[in-house]
């Protein structure tokens, strides 16, 4: 192999398409005769339908059909349990996925109860004005707390409560533990909702062909494969007979995972009983409403300390809201329940949570998928504790850090891919030291002095986390190298903007010798492929990526044989060069893959027994573990004491997510993460009011974070390869949100030394940080220390 | 969301009892009002047209209960309406007291707002109901006066 292609960045292979507007889109798909649907949408959070009255909506001009639960039939049956509850002994869990359309009763403000499809999207509007649904309001369920109390209306009267689940997980003997500590800090924590706000909404076109007999599903999903399957059993279709194709999605962040929505199950039965294309394209307003969402959580946690600030356990009990439904199982609170524990040494933790039914849109994962609020539980406890123990934020961490020796590393609890929290390797305390170079070991607290004395407060925040990537259970890959000498590599992912047609390519071209630009990726269509699950949980590059190596791994032995075939050589006289295969010595002797792959697909003579033809193999990857990312963030804010605005004037990662495949891409994934992420902490949050009705549905009072506010990130990547996939890769599409939070509290508080500040709550607004800042009292805390250097085995890496 | 507030009527407090059960004065006075009837014993119907900042707009069914009348001293009414863009329900509490110069209207409504009115019109709501209850008592004043100029209604015999 001459050619090294992981590990840089060459231009990204699908940038032409999607620079030139040449990419398609799932809102793109113009069918001959289509129609369009729109729905109505429940107003209230909580609400018995009495009736209703969609007389006025069909007799409208232009209207083709209006569809209500009854209309449904036998079709009309909750969603599929899209993960079920991890085997944890003693766990409780009660399902209640999402249907169709509302039948008697709504749960959130959004829920779809009638769909009308129209000529039009126009007419489609129009109609829903003349669909009259008479409601009993019935008190609604939004307080996590309250949601649990014996008089409390339950949501899911099938169940009786609205406790969706109760898991406890125990690694060691917390209470034990505490016996001998030094120090003991409990509080509590909130984390509230977000949107993951992606730049397409939600689009589904379906079109049954009754000639090919085929239906074919344009959908922005993460996850085709799974869509296919389960509307093929749901609509009595061979899996064969359903193609679902995710084309370019304007990004996914999770809730486009193989969710089944009402609005995607609806539009290709509505097209196969119509026997018209139907297409529905959510809008800005249905997607506030009735599009996923996440984070909102309550923690109450407890940790002991030695006297030299060794933590000797940790007890968390915690809340979380999984909204009207819970189709995705419990991933979220097991990735905040494990992701807590961090990069750290913890001998011993109990932590236990009730996820609690309530009358706000469903919860699946977003982006972080959890994971934030165990980092912001676990940062800010050691905030806490090294302000009473008298040290610094990161010098508490460094005492606590896993060594490099101690990997892999596991905790008896189980983690979402259902087997124990396994730490497949990392080195973390050099991440901390590299990350604080960066800032400036030596100065910034003279420059914090100095701001201080121009009446400016700057603060530095920095903490570490690490992220669970990569879990299987597989994906696959298939690879061809065509006649015209070029390449074709399919696999079953969807691609929301990660780069997949290019770091896919990437590795199949290093492995095959061709141009990266010669290799042509096709992910999301299940024609193309169709076995996989999809993309999530930071395992794209990981799972299919290794899929990828595999498939080129074993063309390229196929390119031997048949160079050795062909050239009339042994093959280990054989090699493969810069897109040919030639006899090692004697280079005249060559020919170029295209030519080649016509060899291995004879018209006359035979294949040789035993061999299939074609250059073309096809392999899966499906890791025991996944590989364990871990990073250190970095944030330097400047806060308004008087109006409480925050402006993030430096943010710095140190990253490691194994071996790079392509670094630029690798940097979008971050720089994106940490706008996320900021957006999380300051900027985003999804108020309801004690109705349940979201107040703030639009761009206009939801805020999102523009360039002005995201700094470009300043970067550091260390490269711990993962000892379970072929090329050593972790994930990383999570990265750069997960501790932006707990990273931003501990700066605002490093800002404002002089007062009692301290945060326990995410998202923050300028608003609610003046109401902190004009609560808190002054502080009685030592100026802080300078930041320090590494401890002796850090500085030995 | 809570409306409340007072407003003093230049007139005696049984002309303005009178003024606020009529339905005739109601769907002069309240604004975007398309009709409004007398459906039974203090139970009206009609159709509002109203929009909110950002929300165009649109016809709102309106159904409003008066309730514990207690002549000419207070009433509660019940508001229920709806439409495309959401619903507002809730109940209001109007007292009247008579006061130097006329009649002091105290009134206090707790209402909620949802659909796609509360989730767009959030920040406005506030201020749209509170120009819609100025408009509201501006006419009915007007109305007052008109009343009191043409001789008075039978209010006048309890002053």
């Amino acid at each position: 192999m001459s050619r090294t292609y992981v590990g840089t960045s060459p231009v990204r292979n699908e940038d032409r398409r999607l620079l030139t507007g040449q990419a398609l889109f799932v809102d793109d798909v113009q069918l001959p005769g289509m129609l369009h649907a729109a729905f109505v949408r429940s107003d209230h959070a909580h609400a018995l339908i009495r009736g209703i009255d969609a007389s006025a909506a069909l007799a409208r001009e232009g209207v083709v059909a209006v569809i209500t639960a009854e209309d449904l039939g036998d079709y009309w049956q909750p969603g599929p349990l899209l993960v079920p509850p991890p085997p944890i002994d003693g766990i409780v869990f009660n399902q209640a996925s999402q249907v169709p359309l509302a039948k008697d009763r709504v749960r959130h403000v959004g829920e779809p109860v009638v769909m009308v499809i129209a000529e039009s999207r126009y007419l489609a509007e129009d109609a829903l004005t003349d669909v009259f649904v008479d409601y009993e309001p019935l008190d609604p369920v939004v307080d996590l707390e309250a949601a649990l109390a014996e008089d409390a209306p339950v949501i899911h009267p099938q169940l009786g409560t609205n406790l969706a689940a109760h898991v406890v997980q125990r690694h060691g003997d917390y209470e034990a533990a505490k016996t001998d500590a030094h120090l003991v800090i409990n509080r509590r924590f909130h984390y509230d909702r977000g949107a993951a706000a992606a730049m397409e909404n939600r689009c589904v076109a379906a079109r049954w062909d009754p000639r090919a007999e085929e239906l074919t599903i344009w959908d922005t999903t993460q996850a085709p494969i799974p869509i296919r399957n389960g509307l093929a059993r749901m609509l009595g279709l061979l899996e064969s007979r359903v193609r679902v194709v995710a084309p370019f999605v304007g990004g996914g962040f999770g809730p486009k995972i193989m969710m089944f929505y009402p609005e995607e199950v609806l539009v290709p039965w509505a097209a196969l009983r119509l026997g018209r294309p139907v297409k529905w394209t959510e809008d800005r307003q249905e997607n506030f409403f009735a599009t996923t969402q996440e984070r909102s959580q309550i923690h109450d946690a407890e940790i002991a300390f030695s006297a030299d600030g060794k933590i000797l356990g940790i007890r968390d009990f915690f809340f979380h809201d999984t909204g009207a439904y819970d189709p995705y199982g419990l991933t979220i609170p097991i990735n905040s329940q494990c992701t807590l524990l961090g990069p750290y040494d913890v001998p011993a933790y109990h932590s236990e949570f009730r996820a609690v039914f309530t009358n706000r849109t469903t919860v699946t994962p977003v982006r972080g998928a959890g994971r934030q609020h165990g980092v912001f539980v676990m940062e800010r406890l050691l905030d806490i504790a090294a302000r009473e123990l008298g040290l610094d934020p990161s010098e508490i961490r460094r005492r606590n850090y896993l060594r490099k020796d101690e990997f892999p590393h596991t905790f008896q609890i189980l983690f979402q891919d259902f087997a124990p929290l396994y730490y497949d390797s990392g080195n973390y305390a050099p991440a901390l030291e590299a990350a604080l170079d960066i800032v400036g070991r030596d100065t910034f607290r003279a420059e914090q002095a100095r701001a201080r004395a121009e009446g400016r407060f700057i603060g530095l925040g920095v903490v570490s986390y690490v992220e669970g990537t990569g879990i299987g259970p597989y994906e696959g890959a298939r690879v061809t190298i065509e006649p015209s000498g070029q390449v074709r590599v399919a696999t079953g992912l969807g691609t929301q903007g990660q780069g997949h047609y290019t770091a896919f390519a990437q590795i199949v071209a290093e492995v095959l010798d061709v141009d990266v630009d010669r290799v042509h990726v096709v992910t999301g269509d299940t024609r193309e492929f169709g076995w996989g699950t999809g993309t999530f949980a930071s395992r794209g590059a990981v799972v299919a990526g290794s899929a990828c190596h595999e498939a080129a791994v074993a063309v390229r032995k196929k390119v031997i044989e048949t160079g050795a075939r062909v050239l009339g050589v042994p093959a280990d006289e054989v090699e493969l060069e810069d897109g040919a295969v030639r006899v090692r010595g004697d280079h005249a002797r060559s020919m170029g893959l295209g030519q080649l792959a016509g060899h291995a697909n004879p018209l006359r003579g035979a294949v040789v027994p035993g061999t299939e033809p074609g250059l073309e193999a096809t392999a899966y990857f499906g890791p025991d573990h996944g590989s364990t990312a871990s990073g250190v963030h970095a944030m330097v804010v400047e806060v308004d004491a008087e109006t409480a605005m925050v402006k993030i004037l430096r943010y710095i990662v140190v990253h490691d997510c194994g071996k790079l495949i392509n670094p630029v891409i690798v940097a979008g994934q971050v720089q994106g993460g940490v706008a996320h992420g900021i957006g999380n902490a300051f900027y985003e949050q999804l108020v309801y009011d004690e109705g349940g009705q979201l107040q703030n549905a639009s761009f206009m009072d939801y805020l999102l974070p523009t360039a002005l506010d995201v700094p470009s990130v300043e970067m550091a990547h260390r490269e711990t390869t993962a000892p379970l996939n072929p090329l050593g890769l972790k994930g990383v599409g999570e990265a750069g949100c997960i501790p932006t939070g707990a990273a931003f509290a501990q700066a605002v508080e490093d800002a404002l030394p002089h007062l009692a500040l301290e945060i326990r709550e995410i998202p923050l607004s300028p608003n609610r940080l003046f109401e902190l800042l004009r609560d808190a009292g002054p502080a009685d805390r030592a100026p802080a220390a300078e930041l320090g250097g590494p401890t002796a085995a850090a500085a030995a890496d | 969301m809570i409306v409340d507030g007072e407003h003093t009527f230049p007139g005696p407090r049984q002309t303005v009892w009178d003024l606020l059960q009529d339905p005739e004065v109601l769907a002069k006075a309240m604004p975007g009002a398309r009709k409004l009837t007398l459906t039974g014993d203090g139970t009206y119907a009609g159709v509002i047209r109203i929009g909110v900042g950002p929300v165009t707009a649109a016809e709102w069914t309106l159904n409003v209960a008066l309730r514990d009348r207690v002549p000419p001293e207070s009433y509660t009414m019940q508001v229920d309406s709806k439409g495309a863009l959401g619903f507002t329900r809730g109940n209001a509490t109007v007292n009247l007291d008579e006061v130097e110069g006329g009649t002091r209207m105290r009134y206090h409504a707790d209402l909620s707002v949802g659909g796609k009115v509360a989730g767009v019109g959030q920040r406005l709501l506030d201020q749209v109901a509170k120009m819609l209850t100025k408009q509201g008592l501006d006419a009915l004043n007007k109305e007052l006066e008109s009343r009191l100029r043409d001789g008075g209604g039978p209010g006048d015999q309890a002053r």
